[in-house]
């Protein structure tokens, strides 16, 4: 067998080795979260190296080197799942860099970080200027996890008491001009129904591109055609101004009656629908 | 157009209102919208039923504008 050849066949099948062993250990192995997963990531793609080029060494000592190290972080993932002191041995724990708005130089010196460092770690969450932070902590993967202080902190709907409607995940249901069934299926539509809607926005099945349904069974359409024109929905506002048109209108007929008790009746109903449009707004408005 | 038109109309769209909201909470699939929407779905039709009583009262006062 010439040289060449023998190199292809240990190349195909270390190829297959290592796809089989990165499977089997998971995508924990990839994030390369702890020691071991950054440890056995090295070596795993040096032994492979070496014995694929290696013509005079025995193909099958370096695929039984693989598997040992593979099975190392194996089992070492099993038992810390069991043990805490075991998982902090490890994996190593977090240290705090910040704590209360103040850096903590002890800490930084044990780990051997300088400032620039740290500053750098600090611009990469988007913090420029050190006096923002509470709380840092350094995790065992060498990432810097940073918690802003309250005024600094992104606004959300809770901070300014906002109700907004709680939304559930996008099914994609259109890719690349093919209708997928499964999503379709998932929130219990048919084929029809996508047709129809397809046929309501006026364009074709074959020209979309991308193809989404929102929790409130809205169809949005990305097309292959970038110059038509999609109508955005509007079946949700417009719901929302009618219901305050009425509104209006039944506070009109409230002022134009002469009859006591059907004043009481119009005004009463007004109010009852303003509180229903205020109720439905936060679902309405998106 | 009459006060028994224009009450008939607001009926008419606040009709419709309650079967768009209706459908609408049929298609979502979060659970509290789905509640709210089925609930503000009631609320449009108590009013509604309010309102055909009055369309009535007025046919009767009007009754030239009598109809559907």
């Amino acid at each position: 067998m010439p040289e060449w050849l023998e190199v292809v066949i240990r190349s195909l099948l270390f190829v297959v080795v290592l796809f089989l062993i990165t499977k089997w250990l998971g995508k924990k192995q990839l994030s390369e979260l702890s020691f071991f997963e950054y440890v056995v990531g090295i070596t795993i793609g040096s032994i492979g190296a070496e014995v694929i080029t290696g013509l005079e060494r025995n193909m099958f000592n370096g695929i039984i080197g693989i598997v040992v190290f593979a099975a190392i972080p194996f089992l070492a993932g099993l038992l810390s799942l069991k043990s805490k002191t075991f998982r902090d041995f490890i994996e190593g724990r977090a240290t705090v860099f910040i704590k209360d708005g103040k850096i903590m130089e002890e800490n930084l010196k044990k780990e051997k970080y300088t400032t620039d460092e740290l500053l750098e770690l600090l611009r990469k969450r988007d913090v420029f200027k050190v006096a923002d932070v509470e709380f840092a902590l350094l995790e065992p993967t060498g990432d810097l996890s940073v918690m802003l202080k309250k005024e600094n902190q992104p606004l959300t709907p809770k901070d300014v008491n906002l109700t907004v409607a709680s939304v559930k995940e996008p099914q994609t249901v259109i890719m690349d001009g093919e209708i997928l069934d499964e999503p379709l299926s998932t929130i219990g539509r048919s084929r029809n129904w996508l047709k129809t809607e397809l046929e309501k926005q006026g364009v074709t099945i074959e020209n979309v591109f991308l193809g989404q349904v929102d929790s409130y069974g809205e169809l949005t359409v990305d097309l292959f055609d970038d110059k038509l024109q999609v109508p955005s929905p509007q079946e949700k506002p417009l719901i929302l101004s009618t219901m305050k048109k009425c509104q209006a209108d039944l506070e009109l007929f409230a002022l134009g009656t002469e009859a006591k008790e059907a004043k009481q009746m119009y005004s009463k109903n007004s109010e009852k629908l303003q509180e229903a449009i205020n109720k439905v707004t936060p679902i309405l408005r998106g | 157009m009459t006060i028994a038109s224009e009450v008939k109309k607001s009926l008419a769209s606040l009709k419709g209102i309650e079967a768009d909201l209706s459908s609408l909470a049929l298609r979502t699939q979060d659970h509290e919208s789905k509640r709210t929407l089925h609930e503000t779905m009631m609320v449009v039709h108590e009013v509604v039923t309010d309102l055909k009583k009055r369309v009535g009262e007025l046919e009767r006062e009007e009754f030239q504008y009598k109809g559907f």
